[in-house]
């Protein structure tokens, strides 16, 4: 038979659905490459013959079950045209059907010696999650087909900088879709909501205290500052209250409160080298020894305007600033020594 | 804006300030999903950068639609799957229907558990008392059906009849009654409404209940006395309640104090619906001489109740004509359903019909209704299902008429148009006709026209006449493309079918037919077996072919051998028997052939000449001269003109031992001795 239908198939594509015999006849040799369950010719002999045998068991029952009990039907992948539309055969999300797959898959424990079990009555396939309805031409049928539902780009925004420029702020929120009795998920009214600190209109003083009140919602890497409300029970509250805190936060900063002077040089966010201690102690050592080596009228300015100076002055900022890594102690003992003009050590 | 698709949460709130950007300075809106701009700061340094290009971002505006626009548009990427049964069916190879009449069974017991299902929510709301679903679904939920207001007054009464409570309702009128209590004109003219549309019977829920009483009542458990009873009852719900003498609408109908046109029409209608069409032209006299007017659809009750009053065709179209007449007096505009009850009614008129139809038609374009499909339906009925067959031209004008609109279910008989029309089609053997009017029943919503049933007679008329009118390779696409996704071929088809691959010379594919009728269940059906036989045996085919021929042949065999469980023995029939042997000599399989031979003998029948030709041929292409002589021997014991034709064919082309010339010999001289009074008939004859 299978040599029969060998040249049916060639010559009219369509003859795929009357040909079925052929995989039947157990040759499978012109079929095989057509149908891909052509190995797998044994095992509806196998479940046919089990059939049998149940049937000759329950002789008690044969009067009334006879009509319902069926011989062995081929699976339908056998009928399946090479150019059919899958996504006909698997439209929606389905448990692996080894009857409508027409893919010679074998999975779970392999027998001694042996391979794994085919797709037949497998189990190990049912349970696993398949995306047989998620091939990309569904996709992209599904994409072509809700076009229709979305709005045109702004051409203007083509890019992610101007996007930025004009809307600043980000809002992210997750929508939740699963099967079950309710459409509803608590972890939907989370409001997320980013924003750039060198997008808001802050002064030094303004930025400082803003980053000081968030704490650890600003991060510094990225400059961005992330705000997350749950506490209200639905999307709508959370977002409204994200953006009162922004717009809190943001009047907040601007304000400086009476007690803001007494800030001290330990409170400050990050070293100034300017007007402190160190600057004092530096320039005073220096106007000390210029006036030990008898060179006079050097003034405050030009020694700050000096390259040695400078250095110093950085090398002090990083330390203080980004700590003592081995980079900045070794600057540090470098402008020091060039400061203090120390010969290096032989 | 509308891109966000899913967070309709915020839809108000961002609508509300991309508003007031505009105003501020139109910088605003949202980016994709997520990006906002700040609107409560003062920010100069964009407001400053958005005046520059103030113009150029022009934000969509947001796209409403339907809440099933999405879905509706996910499911037309969905085509038919060609494969596969219908979709309420399991996908797997052991459950799914064969079949119509399993495709029936099946379709039939998963609506009757899904009917249980509704049963056992109804009967025990209390086991249903939470509700898990978010949002809740009412209509999973049980209803309260039982009865609020307690006591007899009207208001209880209303409830009552509001929740289709028949039996409570009369009874609770009656008590009002007896308390003298009036009801409304308004509050009996609905319990009128709700009888007659019962047909003083109960309504669903209330036979349910009475059925179970029924099984569970005492009395009667004696079984043999119990089905006979069920059985009685069941005929009795499934067909209509029978309009009885006196029933409680007549009885209430004549107590009442006053009666207005509500109450005659109401009665008129439930009589006409319950089978009392006479009385319900009495009750429209009635009507008449009491001065009301009848409503619209109470003369279509009426007109539709005309083939039950007269027996004349043109009596009959007189008396529609009258009620027309009466519309017109009584100012009474008559709608879509109207023209259907007089199409209807001059389906059962014969001739008259044929020729008063089309002015009907014409009428109901002069009043500009639009025609339903039921409509075109009646016109092809009248048209087409009589005796005399001629080609008018009407069905080409009714299926441009509908290809030109959409229809929406008006009228119950709206859904046989499609299996009328292609019913037409197949006696006019308009095979382009049946195209068209399948393009017409694939477009839009009319395929929701076809029920179960009436897609499978719809289909199977249509691949009869594919069959008929059509190329062998046309035919064979439509067969993989509609079985089993939109019917089972009927035994019918098959036949037709096999008549096809005949006509066209293409028997090489009976085979695989063959596997078809037997996964069908119609391996059991004589008439199929003989023609599928006869067309096998008919011609001398290619080796290939031939093999696979004596395979089906054989699958045949063990078909008749087979001894059904409940079914009696397939019966050998002479011509069955000699094709299969034909069948089998020419694969050349010689001892499965001879085994079929001693069948003759057993049925008594007679294998013709031609079948021992085959075999003498097949038993001399094998070298079995053993075979040959054993043919030889059956002729003769069967007495056949043929023996001394066979008894010298065989040894002239078989070279036989001694022993086996002594055999054959003998048998002419047993045959002789047996038979020698007809063949010396014969011989001088």
């Amino acid at each position: 038979m299978a040599a029969v239908s060998g040249p049916l198939l060639a010559g009219a594509g369509y003859w795929a659905v009357l040909s079925r015999c052929g995989g039947r006849a157990g040759a499978g040799v012109g079929v095989g490459p057509l149908f891909g369950a052509a190995a797998y010719s044994s095992v509806p002999a196998v479940s046919s013959s089990r059939g049998g045998k149940q049937r000759e068991a329950s002789t008690w029952r044969r009067n009334r079950t006879s009509q319902f009990i069926r011989s062995h039907a081929p699976p339908r992948t056998e009928r399946m045209a090479v150019d059919q539309d899958w996504s006909s055969v698997y439209p929606t999300a389905a448990a692996f059907k080894p009857a409508s797959v027409p893919l010679p898959i074998r999975m779970g424990y392999p027998v001694k010696r042996g391979v794994p079990p085919p797709k037949e009555g497998n189990l190990e396939l049912i349970k696993i999650p398949n995306f047989l309805h998620l091939t990309p031409p569904a996709i992209k049928k599904h994409c072509a087909a809700l076009k229709d539902f979305c709005t045109e780009w702004p051409s203007a925004l083509d890019s992610d900088e101007k996007c930025e420029q004009h809307f600043p702020i980000e809002i992210e929120t997750v929508d939740y879709v699963s099967a079950g009795t309710s459409i509803r998920n608590p972890k939907a009214r989370v409001v997320t909501l980013r924003v750039k600190l060198s997008n808001l209109n802050l002064d030094d003083h303004a930025k400082k205290k803003l980053i000081k009140l968030v704490g650890e919602r600003y991060c510094k890497d990225t400059d961005i500052l992330t705000i997350t409300t749950d506490r209200c029970p639905l999307r709508r509250q959370n977002y409204d209250y994200a953006i009162h805190l922004l717009t809190v936060l943001y009047h907040e900063s601007w304000k400086t409160e009476m007690w803001e002077s007494e800030k001290t040089e330990e409170d400050m966010e990050e070293y100034i080298w300017e007007n402190s201690c160190s600057q004092k102690n530096a320039l005073d050592t220096l106007i000390r020894i210029k006036a030990s080596e008898n060179v006079s009228n050097v003034t405050k300015e030009e020694l700050l305007a000096s390259e040695v100076v400078k250095n110093y002055r950085n090398s002090v900022v990083a330390l203080k600033n980004e700590g003592e890594t081995e980079n900045n102690m070794s600057q540090y003992k470098d402008s020091v020594k060039k400061l203090l003009n120390i010969p290096a050590l032989p | 804006m509308a891109a966000r698709r899913l967070g309709s949460g915020c839809w108000q709130r961002m609508g509300l300030l991309s508003r007031r950007w505009c105003l501020q300075g139109g910088s605003a809106g949202t980016r994709e999903q997520n990006r906002y701009s700040s609107s409560s700061t003062p920010q100069e340094k964009t407001v400053e950068a958005s005046e520059v290009t103030r113009e150029e971002i022009v934000l969509p505006r947001r796209k409403t639609w339907d809440k099933l626009a999405v879905l509706q548009a996910l499911a037309s990427t969905v085509n038919r799957d060609p494969t596969a049964a219908h979709y309420m069916f399991q996908d797997d190879p052991f459950l799914m229907p064969r079949n119509t009449a399993n495709s029936r069974l099946l379709s039939l017991s998963k609506e009757s558990g899904r009917s249980a299902a509704k049963y056992i929510i109804k009967e025990f709301p209390q086991y249903f008392d939470k509700t898990t679903a978010e949002p809740n679904i009412p209509c999973l939920m049980p209803e309260s059906l039982t009865p609020q207001i307690e006591g007899v007054s009207e208001a209880a009464l209303k409830e009552r009849i509001e929740l289709r409570r028949v039996k409570a309702s009369v009874d609770l009128f009656d008590q009002l009654l007896q308390a003298g209590t009036p009801v409304s004109l308004e509050t009996t003219n609905r319990l009128l409404d709700l009888l007659c549309f019962y047909g003083d019977g109960e309504s669903a829920q209330e036979k349910q209940q009475e059925q179970k009483g029924a099984v569970e009542d005492p009395e009667e458990n004696a079984s043999e006395q119990r089905s006979p009873k069920r059985q009685l009852q069941k005929s009795l719900n499934s067909s209509d309640f029978r309009w009885r003498e006196n029933n409680n609408a007549e009885r209430i109908f004549k107590i009442m104090p006053e009666r207005n046109a509500h109450s005659y029409c109401t009665m008129i209608r439930g009589m006409v619906k319950h089978g009392a069409p006479a009385k319900a032209y009495d009750m429209y006299t009635d009507l008449l001489n009491e001065r009301h007017k009848a409503d619209v659809h109470t003369f279509n009750a009426l007109i539709a109740a005309v083939p039950y009053l007269k027996e004349r065709f043109t009596e009959r179209w007189e008396l529609v004509k009258d009620f027309l007449n009466h519309m017109v007096q009584q100012e009474v505009q008559p709608n879509v359903l109207t023209f259907n009850a007089v199409l209807k009614t001059l389906r059962r008129c014969g001739g008259v019909g044929r020729s008063v139809s089309v002015s009907v038609i014409k009428e109901m374009d002069a009043l500009d209704i639009e025609p339903s499909l039921a409509t075109y339906d009646h016109l092809l009925y009248i048209f087409y299902r009589a005796v005399d067959l001629h080609p008018s031209a009407i069905i080409n004008e009714v299926l441009e008429e509908v290809e030109k609109r959409s229809f929406t279910p008006q009228d119950p008989d709206d859904a046989n148009f499609f299996a009328t029309a292609m019913q037409a089609c197949c006696d006019l053997k308009d095979i382009k006709l049946a195209y068209r009017l399948n393009k017409l029943m694939e477009k839009g919503d009319n395929w929701k026209f076809l029920d179960m049933d009436r897609l499978n007679a719809y289909w199977s008329k249509f691949f009869s006449l594919l069959c008929m009118m059509e190329q062998i390779d046309v035919v064979l696409k439509w067969y993989k493309e509609m079985t089993p996704s939109l019917f089972y071929p009927s035994p019918r088809n098959m036949f037709d079918l096999l008549q096809a691959l005949d006509a066209a010379n293409h028997l090489e594919v009976i085979p695989s037919v063959w596997e078809d009728i037997k996964q069908l269940g119609f391996n059991r059906k004589q008439d199929l077996l003989e023609e599928l036989l006869s067309l096998m045996s008919r011609e001398q085919h290619p080796e290939e072919t031939q093999l696979a021929f004596a395979k089906c042949a054989e699958d045949i065999k063990a078909v008749h051998e087979q001894s059904g469980r409940d079914q009696a023995l397939l019966e050998w029939t002479g011509s069955a028997l000699g094709h299969v042997v034909v069948l089998f000599s020419r694969a050349g399989r010689t001892q499965d052939a001879w085994n079929m031979m001693e069948h003759f003998q057993q049925i008594n029948r007679i294998p013709t000449d031609q079948v021992m030709d085959e075999f003498l041929n097949c038993a001399k292409q094998t070298n079995c001269p053993d075979e040959a002589i054993k043919l030889v021997k059956l002729a003769a014991s069967l007495g056949l003109p043929s023996t001394l034709k066979l008894k010298s064919r065989t040894e002239q082309e078989f070279e036989l031992s001694e022993k086996q010339k002594k055999v054959l010999e003998r048998i002419q001289l047993d045959s002789d001795s047996s038979d020698s009074d007809s063949d010396s008939d014969s011989d001088h004859d």
